[in-house]
């Protein structure tokens, strides 16, 4: 019973890894949480990669080679993770890897892959030294540290010199971000004239918000989730905070949610974004309606960035002339690219080189749109 | 060796590593269980023993063969300093307790910069070889089975059947069951250092309360009569995702309906077997 228990198993194991590939194809394989309580980014994800590969194949890389896909569920799990990437390159055989999902996943993968040398592209991984592992791993996603200047930019073109902070000092993202926020400000030269914290549950800040209101600060930075960035919004507007104060959110606000909690309160708030829904370019407006089209809903900014690394990589692989993972590697380096979410090219440490597609978006009416 | 076994071989490197791993835990949850106790510290002890093999490679870059019995210190300590009060008791304290460490861990793990925060640790070097897993593995299975078959076993069984008829034959409780929690932590915290040196990334909540339910599922599934039940248990569940890949989609429902079936109709576990025992 046992025994042909484990002949099942190892039968499963060595042919269960999907159908055969055609010689005439190119495989690239992608890692995503497909299932758990992250799968909402990982179905995103893999919406936006199988966009790109309809449009990718239509044509064929290297002379009409289609590319094969395979995308692997992680589950959002390490050791789920790790399997798939030693699935897709010792039987799957592919030649790059997009993802993994998270930045934790990718501490874990990418040791994995970048000794096997297989270039390695994160669409989402914005965590500091992703790209450090080694030379084969790539990512797309442009950290909060490259958006918060482009948003103060476009503050100070309005003649902010001022700025008072407020952040929730007890959840990860939103201290980090701050710690952003704070850097950015002082380098590009704004007067930090108040820092104030608060804990994400709370629901009362009018001790803070009354001091803030006092200095009369030209902007008030919020680093915090959406709801209690719309806690803040919603109680400074009964303080009497009016549109002489510009309100700046770092990358919790920049959410729908904001404008359905919020409302009126969250008018004028500005964001940064990698890339908007709304942006006008003929590009963007095409994916945007080739989305819809495929999958009836709208897509989000994990759809778009996966949409364009894909596309990336198909260019690259053009570039190498030839399906081989060190060419590949050699090729992703020399990337110039124009996307869904702007002008694209890696640094030498291969991260994104430029903040050029980032959108600042202004809330108005309970929605976002594009800021003047 | 030909070419397609040594990608075969490492292909399913990592899974192989994982099924020893899992193993040990399920192991390490067996022993409590076989004196009527039940302890969910289990992933907290093995995020011990990780977190303190990681550090002593990583800060003092101690050979592996050193680091892996030092991996122990930490668990043993924080299971002496809960089963010591809890399991005078009782009825369910251990649990609460343990339940309490792993969150307790977790919060420190978060909080603590040098422990990586919530970025956890990575750059770990791959040093765990499967000959260890699987000869630690082999170790800890006949050191239980021996174990099993003696008089301290039989006393084992006597606690976990009726704790009242135990103590009336003069058996200590306090004493199995802190000796039995300390053999858990033990074999927790070498499956904690080897995952950890299997992986090159470990994080707070690898070690929280979901891996302690799957500990314990590992145990339950494969049926707590034997050493080998656990193992079995654990095999099954860490197989059953990778097997099922080629379903995709469908891959949860399937892992899902597997495991709903073998609790239904298999209420003991899959080895549903008793150990035998020589005569008094």
């Amino acid at each position: 019973m046992m025994r042909r228990c484990f002949v099942v198993l190892a039968a499963a194991l060595t042919f269960g890894a999907g159908p055969a590939l055609a010689e005439d194809t190119v495989p690239v394989g992608a890692i995503e949480i497909l299932s758990g309580p992250s799968a909402a980014y990982g179905i995103a994800i893999r919406a936006g990669l199988e966009l790109a590969l309809d449009e990718v194949n239509v044509h064929g890389v290297l002379g009409g080679r289609k590319i094969a896909l395979t995308i692997e569920d992680s589950a959002g799990l390490k050791d789920q993770a790790i399997n798939a990437a030693r699935k897709l390159i010792g039987r799957d055989k592919v030649i790059a890897i997009i993802g993994p999902t998270l930045s934790n996943e990718m501490f874990a993968v990418g040791p994995v892959t970048n000794e096997r040398r297989i270039p390695t592209v994160g669409t989402s991984t914005t965590a500091v030294g992703v790209t450090a592992i080694g030379p084969f791993i790539f990512r797309t996603s442009l950290p909060e540290a490259d958006v918060i200047p482009v948003t103060l930019k476009k503050a100070m073109s309005r003649g902010v010199k001022t700025i008072a902070l407020v952040y929730a000092n007890d959840d990860v993202f939103s201290k980090s971000g701050f710690d952003v926020m704070k850097a950015a400000a002082e380098k590009a030269g704004l007067n930090i004239v108040a820092i104030e914290s608060f804990g994400s549950k709370d629901t009362d800040f009018s001790a803070q918000l009354t001091k803030i209101k006092a200095l009369k600060p030209d902007a008030v930075g919020i680093s915090a989730l959406v709801e209690p960035t719309s806690g803040v919004l919603l109680q400074a507007r009964q303080l009497g905070f009016g549109s002489e104060t510009l309100f700046i959110g770092g990358n919790g606000a920049n959410s729908p949610k904001l404008g359905e909690i919020a409302g009126a309160a969250a008018d004028g708030l500005i964001v940064g974004s990698p890339w908007f829904i709304g942006k006008p370019d003929p590009a963007n407006q095409q994916f945007v309606a080739d989305f819809r089209k495929k999958y009836s809903k709208d897509p989000d900014q994990f759809a778009a960035q996966a949409f364009d690394a894909l596309r990336i990589v198909a260019a690259a692989i053009n570039r190498a002339g030839a399906a081989d993972p060190v060419k590949l590697r050699e090729a992703l380096t020399q990337t110039t690219f124009s996307g869904v979410t702007g002008p694209f090219a890696f640094t030498a440490g291969r991260d994104p080189a430029s903040a050029a597609g980032v959108v600042v978006l202004v809330m108005q009416g309970g929605k976002f749109g594009i800021a003047p | 060796m030909p070419e397609w076994l040594d990608d075969f071989l490492w292909t399913y490197q990592n899974l192989v590593h994982a099924l020893g791993i899992n193993g040990l835990l399920a192991l390490s949850m067996y022993v409590v269980l076989a004196v009527g106790q039940l302890s969910l510290g289990q992933a907290a002890f093995m995020g011990l023993g990780a977190y303190s093999s990681v550090l002593l490679t990583l800060k003092l870059d101690l050979p592996f063969l050193a680091v892996l019995p030092l991996s122990c210190v930490a668990p043993v300590l924080f299971a002496l300093a809960i089963g010591v009060p809890t399991l005078r008791l009782s009825g369910v304290y251990l649990a609460i307790a343990t339940i309490g460490l792993g969150e307790v861990l977790r919060a420190v793990y978060l909080n603590v910069d040098w422990l990586g925060g919530a970025l956890g640790l990575s750059g770990i070097p791959g040093r765990a070889e499967s000959w260890m897993i699987f000869g630690l593995l082999g170790v800890a299975i006949l050191a239980l089975w021996a174990v099993g078959r003696s008089a301290i076993g039989r006393a084992m069984a006597a606690i976990r059947e009726d704790e009242t008829a135990a103590q009336v034959m003069g058996i200590n409780l306090a004493r199995y069951r802190l000796g039995a929690l300390l053999a858990s932590a033990v074999l927790a915290g070498l499956a904690g250092a080897l995952g950890a040196h299997s992986s090159s990334f470990i994080g707070p909540n690898e070690y929280g309360f979901e891996p302690a339910v799957t500990i314990l599922s590992f145990a339950l599934l494969g049926g707590i009569g034997t050493p080998l039940g656990p193992v079995v248990g654990a095999w099954i569940l860490t197989l059953l995702p990778e097997v099922l890949r080629g379903f995709s989609d469908l891959r949860l429902v399937f892992n899902g309906v597997i495991i709903v079936l073998a609790v239904l109709f298999l209420p003991e576990g899959l080895l549903a077997l008793r150990m035998r025992r020589h005569a008094a």
